[in-house]
């Protein structure tokens, strides 16, 4: 297929895949950030500060009147600002110019979902709502919107090169940003003595799951208790699990396999990472180490991008 | 300002329903009020959501706009149709043989069928391209020929689109369109399908490859997503399982051309081109185009690629060569052209521009290289001061310009604000040339929205309709 093209296809995953983690982590954000802020505001103001860590090239760029509750200024420039590189909006109108650009490698299922979640948050682009719970509905309407889109990839597109390049930037995009997630979060929360009481320090860690989508898995394999020992292998090393580390390093070596020779330099850099990931032992990933390792998961994985650039669509 | 209605496609004089539009306008008539507008609401929708868009101009970069739909059909019988038909077959075989002779033995300017300068001097005559021959003959493979009606409801040639006409991807989604939010108006009308056009077109295609063989690579060539009619390069590509590509997507080698893949390079044996002539190869024409392909026109000239429509074809839709059309057809054909034009004065004769300057205030003038409605004066509406700036223009290049008398178009009902009133059409069919000329059973039929004006241009407020040939009774 044309490098365009699959440059496209690969793009629009990754925009596809991160809108929903943005939209996800907004939610989330919000939940934690209002349940702490009477008790600690540090802490609520922490949880919003990681967004801009997460998106590392993240702005915000609108002024909120000052007493407009903490998340107002974080909903608003992730959500409907698009001037700002990592917002939903400014991410769905990517996917949505990469999928025009290559509508002719797309169903009518795929562009039109596309399509109506676009519209409607342009609607909410020029008159965003002005309070907390009306910006919520909008999120979780998007979120919806952008299921949709998922599901209409899922169910209609043709499994040959366009679909794998797709699919390998959603895959890089997810272990990119979940590997982001847990080493902005982890150092704070691995720390000496719980910080706060020990509820909240529960629920940091609930939000920690929540925001890679992994509470429900995880209460189904440990039930309710919430020991770093079993989260941090569980979000790093469990198999079975669409969003630990080692499912996404999986994921994608699948892909490039698909789509690359065994001798070419992006399939050695993913076999790297991927069996790193598959024998690593769960001690190391959940003591002190952790950091250092995330780090490194982090840096493999934007050469691996580079890789495939080179590989693919620079021809 | 001259204000006549014009022919009236669907009432006659008396203000009662033609034949062929009975049956139509019977039923729109049961149709309740709120009915109507809640089938008006989910066309529109539709349209947004499918990005059935074009892109403005001179406005924010990649303003997307929906191409205005009016659900009112036009329709035209199947006598009427066949003499249509006749005559665009007609006029597009003369228009091949035309420009295979211009770039071969130029034996119509030999002869002073019309005068060479005419022709040679223009800048859509490539003089890079004199001798080459393309597979089977063919220059034209796409044409669309614009047709309006006049006060006698005579169909008259406006005017013919050589190059690379839009408008197709329109009459297929206006049908679908139509199908889906007025089926009640499908069930007494035997309306001939237009859904094979995209297989007709890779035909066509297939048939302007150079080299043998069953499975050619056949490309669409486009600007690219900022393009005003991107949509429908997208849509013709997906219609027919082609490649869409842009010009960074080509390279040329040893005078092949081949596309970027991702596994490597591949062969491309044909290219239907939405790109003008000018910006095709940056080392045959325009140097500064960033759109085309350095070098494609040596791997034309070779033999190596089928290039449709030909490059240069443009020669044969100038202005002024139009005025020649009927001498052509005789020429080439030896018979009377059966589609009538418009009387049109060339600037190029000393009679025709003293009668131009003389009359400028009654005549359409227009350039002869510019298209859509661009460098146009409309005598008839122009204030003094524009007919004097115009025709001081006029002067210092008298062969740039031709002029033809204002031609009313026809009428048809449109719905407009939650009523149907009179609104101008004309009529845009697409002719396919493969081995022989065939003619797509339909076209795009735009309209203008506002009332009184003459302009169906989609950036200038136009819409369009589902146009409706009837197949023969008994048939």
């Amino acid at each position: 297929m044309l490098s365009r093209v699959a440059d496209a296809l690969y793009w629009l995953g990754r925009y596809v895949e991160r809108s929903e983690n943005l939209t996800r982590i907004l939610l989330v954000t919000d939940d934690i950030s209002t349940e702490a802020q009477g008790l600690d505001e540090s802490l609520a103001q922490a949880a919003w500060k990681d967004l801009l860590a997460i998106f590392p090239a993240a702005q915000l760029t609108r002024d909120t009147p000052p007493y407009a509750p903490l998340a107002l200024p974080y909903l608003l420039a992730f959500f409907a600002d698009p001037r700002n590189h990592y917002s939903v909006s400014y991410c769905l109108r990517r996917a949505r110019e990469n999928a025009r650009a290559v509508r002719e490698a797309l169903t009518l299922e795929v562009f039109v979902s596309l399509n109506e979640t676009h519209h409607a948050l342009e609607k909410w682009e020029r008159k965003p709502p002005g309070d907390v719970p009306g910006l919520r509905d909008a999120l979780t309407d998007t979120h919806r919107g952008v299921f949709s889109i998922v599901g209409a990839i899922a169910h209609t597109l043709p499994r040959d090169e366009g679909w794998k390049f797709l699919r390998l930037g959603e895959a890089i995009e997810r272990l990119y940003r979940s590997a982001c997630v847990l080493r902005v979060k982890l150092p704070a929360l691995l720390g000496p003595a719980p910080v706060g009481d020990v509820p909240l320090h529960h629920a940091q860690w609930r939000t920690l799951l929540r925001s890679l989508a992994s509470l429900e898995h995880f209460r189904r394999t440990y039930g309710a208790r919430l020991e770093p020992d079993a989260v941090v292998p569980f979000l790093v090393l469990e198999a079975e699990s669409p969003r630990s580390l080692r499912h996404g390093a999986d994921t994608v070596e699948r892909y490039v396999a698909a789509l690359a020779g065994p001798q070419d330099s992006v399939t050695r850099l993913v076999g790297r990472l991927a069996s790193e990931l598959r024998y690593a032992d769960a001690g190391t990933v959940g003591a002190d180490g952790v950091t250092g390792f995330l780090d490194s998961v982090v840096d493999q994985t934007a050469k691996i991008h580079d890789a495939i650039d080179a590989r693919f669509f620079v021809t | 300002m001259p204000e006549t209605q014009g022919f009236d496609e669907a009432f006659d004089a008396a203000g009662t329903p033609r034949r062929h539009y009975h049956a139509l306008i019977s039923l729109l008539e049961s149709f309740t009020q709120d009915e109507v507008e809640r089938r008006e609401r989910l066309q529109r929708v539709s349209l947004v959501d499918q990005g059935v868009t074009f892109t403005v101009y001179g406005e924010k970069d990649g303003l997307e706009r929906i191409f205005p739909f009016d659900f009112v059909p036009r329709i035209i019988p199947a006598d009427e149709w066949a003499r249509i038909e006749a005559g665009l077959v007609q006029r597009v075989t003369t228009l091949n043989l035309f420009i295979a002779d211009v770039y071969g033995e130029q034996k119509c300017l030999k002869d002073g069928v019309i005068p060479p300068e005419l022709v040679l001097s223009r800048a859509e005559y490539k003089r890079q391209l004199l001798g080459v021959v393309p597979p089977r003959q063919v220059f034209t493979h796409v044409v669309g020929t614009d047709l309006i009606r006049d006060d006698a409801g005579v169909y008259r040639v406006l005017e013919d689109n050589c190059r690379c006409p839009s408008g197709v991807s329109y009459v297929l989604e206006n049908r679908s369109l139509l199908h889906r939010v007025f089926p009640e108006l499908f069930r007494h009308s035997p309306v001939r399908p237009v859904k094979d056009y995209p297989l007709l077109l890779r035909e066509t295609l297939v048939r302007a490859a150079p080299r043998a063989g069953d499975n050619p690579t056949v490309v669409v060539l486009s600007p690219g997503l900022f393009n005003s009619a991107f949509f429908e390069h997208s849509f013709l590509a997906r219609e027919m399982g082609a490649v869409l590509v842009e010009g960074r997507d080509l390279i040329v080698e040893d005078n092949h051309v081949f596309m970027r893949t991702t596994r490597g390079r591949q062969r491309v044996d044909v290219i239907y081109r939405r790109i003008d002539d000018d910006f095709l190869d940056p080392l045959t024409f325009r140097r500064d185009s960033l759109l085309g392909v350095p070098g494609l026109i040596n791997a034309y000239r070779e033999g190596n690629v089928g290039i449709a429509n030909a490059p240069g074809a443009g020669v044969a839709d100038d202005k002024a060569v139009y005025a020649f059309m009927p001498a052509l057809v005789r020429y080439y054909l030896g018979e009377d052209a059966l589609l009538p034009q418009v009387d049109t004065y060339v600037g190029f004769r000393r009679d025709d521009f003293a009668y131009m300057r003389e009359h400028l205030s009654e005549l359409v003038v227009k350039t002869t290289g510019d298209s859509g409605g661009y460098g146009m004066l409309m005598g008839p509406f122009a204030s003094k001061r524009e007919l004097d700036a115009y025709g001081a223009q006029m002067r210092r290049n008298p062969a740039g310009y031709v002029a033809q008398p204002l031609v009313q178009l026809s009428a048809h009902p449109t719905y407009i604000d939650g009523s149907f009133r009179a609104r101008r059409i004309d009529l845009r069919p697409f002719v396919l040339y493969g081995d022989r000329a065939r003619v797509l059973p339909g076209g795009l039929t735009r309209v203008a929205l506002r009332e009184g004006s003459y302009v169906v241009n989609s950036s200038q407020g136009g819409g369009s309709k589902d146009t409706w040939v009837l197949a023969p009774r008994g048939a």
